[in-house]
């Protein structure tokens, strides 16, 4: 089962989304089962389907 | 309808959301894994649900992630998630508490405001009345919580209060009464004397075994959630409760007849925070929401007795 769409759709980077002016968008790298928010340069990984919304588990986008 | 589980793969967060799934809803799940017990039982209470196509999981914090987004085209939202445990909540712990169950409960209200949900179930603990004189407890009685886990789960109570109040967020907030059954968490009493026993271990009790508790079964305590969902009542706090009042002793008794071993028990000093006695008037339950517990004790550890020798055949 592949993550939804509608779940893509409300999901924001956390970090920041509540910045002014920031909608927390991310771009959803389906091969690699990633999310990637290029504002803060940081990827979210998608585990089992699972997003790993958490600033602490997300990793540096090189 | 559509409705968010928040604490999600928690105990009653898991069993919520299946009944949720299983009654035609759709259901976002949201936990964040903390790690007051290992994330391996939470991902085995998720297991079922993930594979249902009603359920969406993300694993976010509360205190971080984009809630108004999330809210968008929700019905109902239950609020679980806490950071649990009376005996952990003292000394420096407490920091944890107060984010977890005070300000992640505000930023979720806060996120509510602007939404269109059209109700807002808090799960509350009887531990927000402390040791009252006075039993059985009524929702009316004199708060006095004697843990800082009490005194977080009734701030959260009074939050939700002040949201209804100000914003009209359509809250309810049930206090549980000690809830069992199968996946109650392994710092619980029930699930460590099943294991004790199970693994030809003692069983330390703290105090006399006299003290007495209302316990809740699971199937009830969800029944809860779900009546509360439908009901008309808002800005109401309700007593959630098993509807009798049994002494720790007797449950030892009831547990070693199911198990058909005798346990080794050992008395320890009692723990600060504890409280020595809770029954619940669940009579306001039953008149608003119309709630009747279902499942009586013996029906409902020896469900969780099946559920823990299950998981212990299984080397879980």
């Amino acid at each position: 089962m592949a993550i939804s769409k509608e779940l893509l759709e409300i999901l924001a980077c956390p970090k920041c989304v509540r910045d002014p002016g920031c909608t927390g968008e991310l771009e959803y790298r389906e091969k690699e089962q990633q999310l990637v928010c290029h504002q803060c340069k940081l990827i979210y990984q998608i585990k089992d389907d699972i997003p790993i919304m958490l600033i602490d588990e997300a990793t540096p986008l090189d | 309808m559509k409705s968010i589980v928040t604490g999600v793969a928690g105990f009653i967060g898991s069993h919520l959301a299946e009944r949720l799934i299983k009654e035609g809803h759709e259901v976002v799940g949201i936990d964040c894994f903390t790690d007051y017990y290992a994330r391996s039982i939470k991902e085995q209470n998720l297991k079922g649900l993930l594979k249902e196509p009603g359920f969406a999981f993300m694993e976010a914090n509360l205190l971080e992630t984009d809630l108004s987004k999330i809210l968008i085209g929700i019905d109902c939202v239950f609020h679980q998630a806490a950071q649990a445990g009376v005996r952990a909540s003292w000394g420096k712990e407490f920091e944890i508490y107060t984010s977890l169950n005070v300000l992640a409960t505000q930023r979720l209200l806060e996120a509510c405001k602007d939404s269109k949900i059209g109700r807002f179930v808090y799960a509350s603990s009887s531990s927000v009345y402390g040791n009252s004189e006075e039993l059985p407890l009524r929702e009316k009685s004199l708060l006095k919580p004697v843990s800082p886990y009490g005194v977080t789960k009734l701030a959260g109570e009074h939050l939700c209060y002040s949201y209804w109040k100000n914003y009209q967020i359509p809250v309810i907030s049930l206090r549980y009464f000690t809830v069992y059954g199968p996946r109650q968490r392994p710092d619980m009493a029930f699930h460590k004397f099943i294991k004790a026993i199970l693994n030809g271990e003692e069983i330390e009790i703290y105090g006399d075994g006299k003290q007495t508790r209302d316990f809740t079964f699971i199937s009830d305590a969800v029944s809860g959630n779900i009546l509360a969902m439908d009901s008309d009542a808002k800005g109401e706090v309700f007593n959630i409760g098993g509807g009798s009042r049994v002494l720790l002793n007797e449950v030892l008794d009831s547990i070693q007849k199911i198990a058909g071993r005798t346990a080794k028990i050992v008395y320890r000093d009692v723990q600060k925070g504890d409280v020595r006695h809770t029954l619940a008037d669940t009579s306001k339950a039953k008149k608003y929401l119309g709630y009747n517990p279902r499942v009586n004790l013996k029906t409902g550890l020896a469900e969780q007795w099946k559920w823990l020798k299950k998981l212990g055949d299984l080397g879980i």
